[in-house]
């Protein structure tokens, strides 16, 4: 095993190395707040000889999206990264990337939606376009981010797989906060992950003339849905194969679908997405210390969404509360809290739970907000049934 | 090869059993294209009329016998970017990346990936096939109709009479993106346009190649489909659709009209033109006696 390098990142910077030792062919990628500065810093490794890629500087994330996907089409693996508003303007290709079953790894700094006018954090941006297709992941830490970007190309890119990944973090919390990582070999990440060319060829290629998307009656489409589900269904299995393959290599599990945290013997416990899951820890220990029997789990995958893990993760708890960081439009309740309560369906009613919504638009997400989660969990977890969505707005 | 010899003998390499209606410009100028280019050759067809013909492909078989894809109607030029991008990198930049787009998917829907495109200098020939309207969804009106034109977005009503805009200059636009080779043309003009396809697949091994090539629609513009040459034929003489080219050398007019016609003439037998206002014929004719002077004036002839 080679040397790790142990430096000092930004959560975008982070992204940035790990997509640059997964060798891509081709990086596209608009900058857009907080994402820019992990194009700016591709752009740095590329222009100093560092990264042997073609960069294409494009005019927007529709054509960020769209370079990437003519590129995939062409035998080569891509990297690009975008946030919120960029992420609703790439929506057309974005769908189609994950349509015609074309791996890639993008980024998403994840970042409230306008309106009103926003710059801040928030996870509305990739949980609105989880129906289309892609997996999705979110991640707690910087180091988070290095290792699943490079998990990302290997999971997108099984065979058994073939649909594209978005890891995300969230704007400014993780894009912009420094802490030390671990930054693998080259040499490591190269044996870990086969090159591209090794399984996958060009798709457009005069030796071998072919339509790509001729006009598709009903009946064979349904077939492509069908086997895009299935494949989702296959990278539940492979996310956590994965997880295992990479802690092997590397040292470092992060559970695969879901982390489950002191939950052994829990009676409540709080369900979380991405950064805020340092402080749930934190209130999770703190409440420990004062004999309360709480636990948390940590979501990490979105899409596929990991139903029978949740569930089994949820037995035998009294009461659990979901902390979203959106909103689901249709229901007044959080995006993730609906997806757990579909997954538990009609077992949901022994529970006493509640939807928890904060963190939008930039706001924290604090240590006290958790601690007050936890002893309302407390207090409720002797009366079963679905308690009021409790919004964490400050005066 | 002369240009008779390539026509002739050149393999025809698009499906014969298309849909295009009879008498379509645009498909007389895509199996053209595509016996200049030959086989080894990749091209991007977005949403119009050619994708609508059958080119990509129906019923379980393709309608191209090279490799042909169907792009986003707003992405051709970005998804060909990448396309071109890992086959240079891939030491495979003899292949021809080619796109044959309406003027929706140019002008309009897909105008900022061209620009975007023809800005980082793509290594793509585009060809843009003008049928002045988005004829495949029945006619609607483009930015690149002209003045006056009746399409079903802008029809001749009893307060309001045909389009109410000028056409914009696509061509002129595209040249000033400093790219390697910029052209018009039109199927009138056959020698011209097989030079100009065969120029701009050379340039596109460095750069941006953009060839705007006037499309007539004998069905969206209501004339009889034998005369398509005819009508290409005066609007080039007309002044409306001058023939001209640049490249880094500078801008050369390739034809000098020496009698023009009017533009009356050219739309008198064009019912799209049927509710044309002398003041709209005015307009028209300042328009193209205009256009004509600027490309005389960019190409330094007096």
């Amino acid at each position: 095993m080679t040397m790790e390098k142990r430096l000092v990142l930004t959560g975008n910077s982070a992204a940035a190395e790990a997509a640059a030792l997964c060798r891509p062919d081709v990086i596209a990628a608009y900058p857009i707040t907080p994402q820019s500065s992990v194009v700016e810093h591709l752009a740095q490794m590329v222009y100093d000889g560092d990264l042997d890629a073609e960069l294409v500087q494009v005019e927007s994330e529709h054509t960020a999206m769209s370079v990437v996907q003519g590129a995939a089409v062409g035998g080569g693996r891509t990297f690009t990264a975008t946030s919120s508003q960029g992420l609703a303007l790439m929506y057309e290709p974005y769908f189609r990337m994950s349509t015609l079953r074309l791996p890639t790894v993008m980024a998403i700094a994840s970042r409230e939606m306008t309106s009103p006018e926003t710059i801040w954090s928030g996870q509305q941006d990739a949980v609105s376009v989880r129906e289309a297709g892609w997996i999705q992941m979110f991640c707690e830490s910087n180091q988070e981010i290095v290792d699943m970007i490079i998990q990302g190309y290997k999971i997108s890119e099984h065979p058994d797989v073939c649909i594209p990944v978005n890891v995300c973090y969230d704007g400014f919390y993780s894009s912009h906060s420094i802490s030390g990582v671990s930054l693998p070999g080259q040499a490591d990440v190269d044996a870990f992950l086969p090159s591209y060319s090794k399984n996958y060829s060009a798709i457009l290629d005069p030796n071998k003339a072919l339509a790509l998307d001729p006009m598709t009656p009903g009946n064979l489409l349904m077939k492509y849905r069908q086997n895009h589900l299935a494949s989702m269904q296959n990278a539940l299995g492979v996310i956590d194969q994965t997880d295992q393959d990479f802690a092997k290599k590397f040292g470092r599990s992060y559970g695969g679908l879901i982390e489950e945290y002191r939950c052994d013997d829990a009676d409540i416990v709080i369900v979380t997405m991405g950064s805020m899951t340092g402080a749930g820890k934190d209130a999770i220990d703190a409440a420990r210390d004062d004999g309360i029997r709480a636990g948390l789990i940590k979501l990490r995958f979105y899409r596929p969404f990991p139903a029978a893990r949740m569930v089994n993760a949820l037995k035998g708890k009294k009461a659990f509360c979901v902390m979203d960081r959106s909103v689901c439009f249709g229901w007044d309740k959080g995006s993730m809290y609906v997806e757990i309560l579909a997954a538990l369906s009609a077992s949901a009613e022994k529970y006493s739970y509640f939807s928890a919504i904060g963190g939008l638009g930039g706001a924290d997400i604090s240590l006290e907000d958790f601690l007050q989660l936890i002893t309302q969990l407390n207090r409720i977890k002797n009366t079963p049934g679905e308690h009021k969505t409790h919004w964490l707005i400050k005066q | 090869m002369s240009y008779i010899d390539v026509i002739k003998e050149r393999e025809d390499l698009v499906s014969p059993g298309i849909s295009a209606c009879a008498g379509c410009g645009g498909e007389l100028v895509l199996r053209k294209v595509l016996q200049v280019a030959g086989s080894n050759t990749i091209v991007a067809v977005p949403p119009g009329c050619m994708a609508g013909a059958g080119v990509i492909g129906w019923n379980f078989d393709s309608g191209m016998k090279v490799p042909v894809c169907i792009p986003l109607l707003d992405n051709t030029a970005s998804f060909l970017s990448g396309l071109s991008h890992v086959y240079q990198r891939k030491g495979r930049g003899d292949v021809n990346i080619v796109a044959f787009a309406g003027d929706g998917a140019s002008a309009d829907c897909g105008f900022q990936s061209l620009s975007g495109a023809a800005e980082r200098n793509e290594k793509i020939l585009y060809i843009c096939y003008d049928n002045e309207g988005y004829m495949n969804t029945g006619y609607q009106r483009s930015s690149t109709s002209s003045l006056g034109s009746m399409t079903s977005t802008t029809p001749i009503g009893s307060k309001t009479a045909g389009k109410q805009q000028h056409q914009k200059y696509m061509p002129l636009i595209m040249a000033m993106h400093h790219i390697e080779y910029c052209a018009t043309a039109s199927p009138s003009n056959m020698s011209d346009l097989i030079a100009k396809v065969t120029k701009g697949l050379e340039a596109s091994k460095n750069g941006f190649a953009y060839l705007h090539v006037f499309s007539p629609c004998p069905t969206g513009w209501g004339y009889d489909p034998n005369l398509s040459i005819e009508v290409a034929r005066q609007a080039v003489r007309s002044n409306l659709f001058p023939l001209w080219e640049m490249d880094s050398a500078g801008m050369r007019l390739s034809y000098t009209n020496r009698s023009p016609v009017s533009v009356a003439q050219f739309a008198k037998n064009i019912r799209k033109f049927r509710g044309l206002t002398d003041d709209n014929l005015a307009s028209l004719q300042a328009l193209a006696d205009a256009r004509y002077q600027t490309i005389c004036n960019l190409a330094g002839v007096s």
